[in-house]
């Protein structure tokens, strides 16, 4: 319990998670009141009109949410690895190993707090997000009566819980990879290429994507055969995704299987430097 | 800058205060020897074996630390002094052979035993973004629980109590070694391992930090330094280990081992070196007495150097009279000799520059 509280002192004062959640908010605001700025233009086409769902409650809702499960996703594999990797890279593990602590007490402790972080993120963004949604709703002239729709906010609760297993899973992901890779830049590098690798392998393996980490994250979201905002690099082949009961039990699978990867590597490293 | 460096390990109002340094003594040996026989070891490897895929770091090391005592760990680069330190910690686990420590075996599952052990290993580490305060309150979250104001008692200690709010990023390398050396006595070790913690101190510092250590052996603490300094662990040590090749070449109580590795320096008349190396010769044993290669009258013998006088007068007794005499031992000699050729990517030279030719 000691370790988990320090760590997540230890995060709070990171700049690292102010950064990563300034650049989610920053580009779910920006992209918010870009589109709902567009759409509401005179002459705005068709499709362009399309983008005031993102501003019309209460299907804003889960679209922000998916679109931080997105977005949000590779920030969440880039913090899981900095968290990760600095460990290290600053040899701040080692201290902790040399004066008897366990290893994967150690490890598991500080995931939780990066969980816990994680969550906390999720939720500042999606409020901002909500705001934000509400501002762009006013500059298109959408109205915003739906904001207050009970069936969908008795439903958020769930839907914000699954989005923080699917983002939790992804930082594991990052801090899977940092671990193995025993390096800050490494790790992030990495966890960034898996990201994108992913997307690309749509093109190639359309049936296996939705079975890996990013895309099952998405699905648990997601409504199947709705694209929403997910999937990060975008612009690539339609992909099926899971259905979200499905979906849950392969990110339950991919975040296990990380924190145990993570674990038992670190439990079994020579640490060094 | 005076004042910082008088700052540095003052004595805080809870730490008593470090006895005035003592040069290597009688005492010291006497210490060791009732450490050995009574209170027994404080660390033990026996044949330790590490390797790095097919290269062996450690080739069977046998150290014996005994209680109390602060324990010189010596060895040119490359000789395995940082892998017996990572061994020591659990940070890496050997090939074969055993540790114990403080009197227990110490193995895989073994990590409490380090509850009871600081370490600061290679260079100091912290997390960047906190201060000196909040990244020993982090440190002080794992391992043994450390009690309550023992982290304000240790900045006094190491006098970065007036920078200890300050991000750790700010500091110098001294100042992230002071705080190495705090955070490795966070738990009141009863065995503290150091790896080179003068690295980075002003001189005063190290003055205050070889005090301080000096004050925890003769508390009872154990202190492991290893160092490439050798004058510093001349005068810090007790006892000294010397590795080579992965291997133990010499260890035991530093005046034990500096008696047989003295020598004394005599300067006679050109016309009288023969003499006095055949009057010398009968003193020590065949080829203890060598004569300087550069033909200036000066003769070394290897003897004991508190036997000068001895050498004096076998001199006299011979109708020589020496126009100069020098007499000294010191770890350099010991060490030089002891590990010539053994530096990693030297092959007995330091930068080109043959070692070992005083």
């Amino acid at each position: 319990m000691r370790i988990f509280v320090a760590t997540l002192r230890k995060l709070v004062r990171r700049p690292a998670s102010f950064v990563t959640l300034g650049l989610l908010i920053g580009l779910l605001a920006l992209i918010l009141i870009a589109v709902s700025a567009a759409a509401s233009q005179p002459g705005a086409r068709p499709q362009e009109r399309e983008g005031l769902l993102l501003v019309t409650f209460p299907g804003a809702y889960t679209i922000i949410l998916s679109f931080i499960l997105g977005l949000g996703g590779l920030f969440a594999v880039i913090y899981g690895a900095a968290v990760a990797g600095s460990e290290w890279t600053w040899g701040t593990l080692k201290s902790a190993v040399a004066r008897g602590e366990s290893r994967s007490r150690y490890q598991l402790l500080s995931f939780a707090a990066i969980a816990v972080m994680i969550g906390m993120g999720m939720l500042i963004a999606f409020a901002v997000g909500i705001a934000v949604a509400v501002v762009g709703a006013n500059i298109a002239g959408v109205s915003t009566a739906g904001i207050g729709d009970s069936e969908t906010l008795g439903t958020l609760p769930e839907l914000l819980g699954k989005g923080w297993l699917a983002i939790v899973e992804e930082g594991a992901l990052g801090f899977a990879i940092a671990t193995l890779a025993r390096s800050q830049l490494a790790g992030i590098g990495a966890g960034i290429a898996f990201f994108f690798g992913e997307q690309f392998a749509s093109l190639f393996l359309p049936d296996v994507v939705k079975y890996l980490p990013f895309n099952a994250a998405n699905a648990i979201v997601t409504t199947p055969g709705e694209g929403g905002f997910s999937g990060g690099g975008g612009g690539g082949p339609e992909v099926a995704s899971l259905a979200p009961d499905q979906a849950l039990l392969v990110v339950l699978a991919w975040l296990v299987g990380s924190i145990l990867v993570a674990t038992l590597f670190t439990e079994r490293a020579e640490i060094s430097g | 800058m005076q004042s910082r460096g008088s700052r540095c390990f003052p004595v805080g109002p809870n730490v008593a205060p470090p006895p005035a340094h003592a040069a290597p003594s009688r005492a010291r040996l006497d210490r060791y020897s009732a450490r050995v026989t009574t209170d027994g070891l404080a660390l033990a490897t026996r044949g330790l074996v590490k390797r790095y895929g097919t290269r062996p770091a450690l080739a069977g090391l046998d150290l014996s630390v005994p209680s109390g005592v602060v324990y010189g760990f010596l060895g040119p680069n490359g000789a395995g002094k940082t892998t017996t330190m990572r061994l020591l910690t659990g940070l890496i686990h050997p090939d074969a052979g055993s540790i114990e420590v403080l009197g227990r075996p110490f193995g895989r599952g073994d990590r409490h035993r380090l509850f009871e052990v600081g370490a600061l290993i290679e260079s100091p580490s912290f997390y960047p973004y906190l201060s000196g305060l909040e990244n020993l309150r982090a440190l002080a979250a794992t391992g043994a629980p450390t009690p309550r104001g023992r982290i304000e008692e240790l900045l006094e200690l190491v006098g970065l109590r007036e920078r200890a709010r300050d991000k750790v990023q700010t500091y110098s390398l001294g100042m992230k070694q002071r705080l190495g050396i705090a955070a490795a006595l966070l738990g009141d070790p009863r065995l503290l391992l150091l790896d080179e913690p003068a690295n980075g101190l002003d001189p005063a510092g190290i003055v205050a930090m070889r005090e301080t250590l000096r004050h925890l052996a003769s508390t009872g603490k154990t202190v492991f330094v290893s160092s490439h300094v050798l004058g510093e662990i001349q005068q810090l040590a007790d006892v000294i280990g010397i590795i080579a090749s992965g291997r133990l070449v010499r260890e035991g109580p530093i005046e034990q081992l500096l008696q047989g590795e003295g020598e004394v320096r005599v300067r006679v008349a050109a016309d009288e070196l023969e003499p006095a190396r055949t009057a010398l010769a009968a003193l020590v044993p065949d080829g203890s007495v060598t004569q300087s290669g550069d033909d200036d009258g000066w003769l070394t013998v290897r003897i004991d150097a508190v036997r000068a006088a001895e050498v004096n007068r076998t001199l006299a007794e011979a109708g020589i009279y020496a126009s100069g005499i020098e007499a000294g031992s010191d770890l350099e000699s010991l060490f030089l000799e002891l590990t010539r050729g053994e530096s990693v990517g030297h092959e007995g030279t330091f930068f080109g520059v043959a070692g070992g030719s005083r």
